[in-house]
């Protein structure tokens, strides 16, 4: 620990199946796509490229050493230049230790060390494949710091209240509040995740770049064939490939939020998940912007909601810190008790403000330049049955009745909640002192039937969060452009 | 009651100085089109497409946008927020309090600078609001009042 030593030789592997991970699709087309003649040459490239994948990861491994020292975690690395970094351990923040695929063949894990200053982007420093002793020792380490350094806070502020309050946090600690995830609870979240959509564009794109390979010409052949067969058949093998597809997608989100739990110790959130892949996340509670209650058009009638987290920290890349899961699936009963006991200071209104009656024909019109192209399209190809198409219009007249029925708005105190829908329903909770900016927007239509959009920022991992509300009274826009101005004198007034 | 401050009168020349570029890149693409036409002969349509597309060109971006641009575009400073509205159709109010401003910059282009002009650049830790042209010392006067007032208070973010 205290002296130089290497992550262990799996991080070249993991190095390269990442970056791997990273390229797939370019790797892909280049295998894949161009003429078949010049393939040779592609492969040689691609031999090329994997060769200088492997010495450079090689190399990375053998140039990187970490140790322990002068209360520091000292990093070396770099081939070419050379980079030395050393953390304080009283300055970093969390310490998260994941393992991957790879780290769990060999019983090692990942650690992420996370520091409080303001980072672009990167966690600070990231030991890829070491022994669970070592992070063990690492944690320790770090743990007794954090608790000398509370200690000292605690010594500097020699009060009575001070003292009881740290006993009455230490009371807290034993009983840290937990959520776990139950395993019906994870079928259930996995079912009705609407992820069937990733996987049935991942195969659309995947068929796209085999589309050399496939001789579709060959096929369509054997198509009509088969559809002289029988369009039932056709409609089975469809409705077949779709629960297929629809399995694979629940089986996917299955894996990735097995074992959901998350600890609240302290002025932390510890979140953890993971099936082959175990994942932490520590989330101190004062970085946390905003949260997010989506509920998709399975969960609502069923009365689930999802609620993430906006999470100002973590990596711009890793998708993890921008879309924090803090619950997968919850009842709506429970929604206002669980965030208050997780997240306090967040309070669920459920008395909202709604938009006015007027603001309802945009809202159908915005809708209808979505469908009436959708409608010219069917009409056009499939004359003239494809007329019927237009009942999609009484149709779009409900979805647009049920989008401007869910947007409202609420103020309490130092709160903020907007809740809209585009597909999925939103409810926004924002807190005031969090609020980046605030802006209103008015266009030319707007203004003539007085309404409003407004639109309020917060900081999501190293980028913006919009909470945007449409088409409300414009007197309702200027009222919370009024909550949230700072000047006291200078109010808006139009 | 809107903002208070306008920005520069000169905006509107920098506006249209850049139009006019834009406007002349298209006239570049349409005389090359043009003589195209006559070099192959095709049909004279597209050299049509292109005189008309030039000219709406021109107008929208030498004419038309900047002025609307300008009338659109105010600003004022105070003490614990800065507000900033913009927008050709849709107009746009923003209101940045001035405790989440984490830093201000002056930038200077070319045709700003050839005006004595400079835009001022307004950081939160999530987002940057520009005020387009401003007269060089205001710019310089209003980000060392911004800066000043942004450091008063620390928040965490």
């Amino acid at each position: 620990m205290f002296e130089p030593k290497r992550l262990h030789p799996v991080a070249v592997l993991s190095s390269i199946l990442q970056t791997l991970k990273e390229a797939i699709i370019p790797l892909i087309v280049l295998l894949f796509l161009g003429s078949s003649s010049g393939k040779s040459i592609q492969f040689i490239i691609f031999g090329v490229i994997c060769f200088f994948l492997i010495i450079r990861s090689f190399l990375s491994w053998l140039k990187l050493t970490y140790w322990v020292e002068d209360g520091e975690l000292r990093i070396e690395s770099g081939v070419f230049i050379r980079k030395k970094r050393y953390i304080r351990f009283e300055r970093i923040h969390s310490i998260d230790v994941s393992e991957g695929i790879v780290q769990r063949i060999f019983g090692l894990v990942q650690l992420k060390v996370e520091t409080a200053g303001a980072n672009d982007g990167k966690p600070e420093a990231e030991l890829t494949a070491i022994t669970k002793q070592e992070s063990n020792e690492i944690v320790a380490i770090f743990n007794e710091v954090k608790a000398r350094k509370k200690k000292l806070d605690f010594e500097r502020v020699n009060e009575a209240d001070a003292f009881e309050e740290l006993i009455k946090e230490e009371e807290m600690d034993s009983a840290s509040i937990v959520f776990k995830q139950t395993f019906p609870q994870l079928f259930l979240m996995a079912a009705t995740s609407g992820g069937i959509g990733v996987v049935l564009s991942g195969a659309v794109a995947f068929l796209a770049q085999f589309d050399e390979l496939i001789p579709f010409k060959k096929i369509s052949a054997e198509a009509e064939r088969f559809i002289q067969s029988g369009v039932l058949l056709i409609i089975l093998t469809v409705l077949l490939l779709f629960i297929l597809a629809y399995l694979i997608a629940t089986a996917r989100i299955v894996f990735i939020y097995a074992y959901f739990t998350v600890r609240k110790v302290e002025e932390e959130l510890i979140i953890s998940r993971g099936l082959l892949e175990k994942r932490q996340l520590t989330i101190p509670l004062k970085k946390i912007q905003g949260i997010r209650i989506s509920e998709n058009l399975i969960r609502q009638p069923l009365g689930y909601a999802s609620v993430y987290l906006e999470y100002a920290g973590g990596s711009a890349l890793d998708k993890d810190t921008v879309n924090v899961l803090l619950f997968p699936l919850v009842n709506k009963e429970q929604l206002k008790e669980k965030i208050n006991q997780f997240v306090p200071g967040y309070e669920l209104q459920t008395g909202m403000k709604g938009l006015p009656k007027r603001s309802y024909i945009r809202y159908f019109i915005r809708q209808l330049f979505i469908i009436i192209p959708v409608i010219a399209f069917i009409s056009w190809f499939i004359w003239p049955w494809g007329l019927t198409s237009f009942t999609l219009i009484p149709i779009t007249a409900i979805w647009a009745y049920l989008i401007f029925r869910e947007g409202g708005w609420n103020i309490s105190g130092n709160q903020l909640q907007l809740r809209t829908r585009v597909v999925s329903k939103h409810t926004y909770i924002f807190q005031k002192n969090r609020l980046q900016v605030f802006d209103r927007r008015v266009s030319y239509f707007q203004r003539r039937r007085q309404l409003c959009t407004i639109a309020a920022t917060v900081k999501s991992g190293a980028g913006p969060r919009e909470g945007k509300l449409i088409d409300l009274e414009q007197k309702d826009a200027e009222f919370i452009n009024d909550w949230f101005s700072y000047s006291e004198s200078k109010k808006s007034e139009g | 009651m809107e903002p208070r401050n306008r920005i520069s009168n000169k905006a509107l020349k920098v506006w249209r100085v850049s139009g006019i570029i834009r406007a002349a890149i298209c006239w570049i693409i349409t005389i090359a089109v043009l003589v195209v036409t006559i070099l192959f002969d095709w049909s004279y349509w597209a050299i049509g497409a292109a005189g008309i597309i030039s000219i709406v060109v021109t107008y929208i971006s030498v004419f038309l946008f900047p002025s609307m641009k300008w009338k659109r575009w105010r600003y004022e400073v105070r003490e614990k927020e800065i507000e900033i509205q913009s927008g050709l159709f849709i107009i746009k109010r923003t209101l940045v309090p001035m405790i989440r401003v984490q830093h201000v910059e002056t930038n200077q282009g070319p045709l700003l600078r050839k005006y004595q002009l400079a835009s001022v650049e307004i950081s939160t830790a999530a987002t940057t609001h520009e005020i387009p042209a401003l007269e060089l010392s205001e710019a310089d006067e209003l980000r060392f009042y911004i800066s000043k007032m942004a450091s008063v208070e620390e928040d965490d973010v």
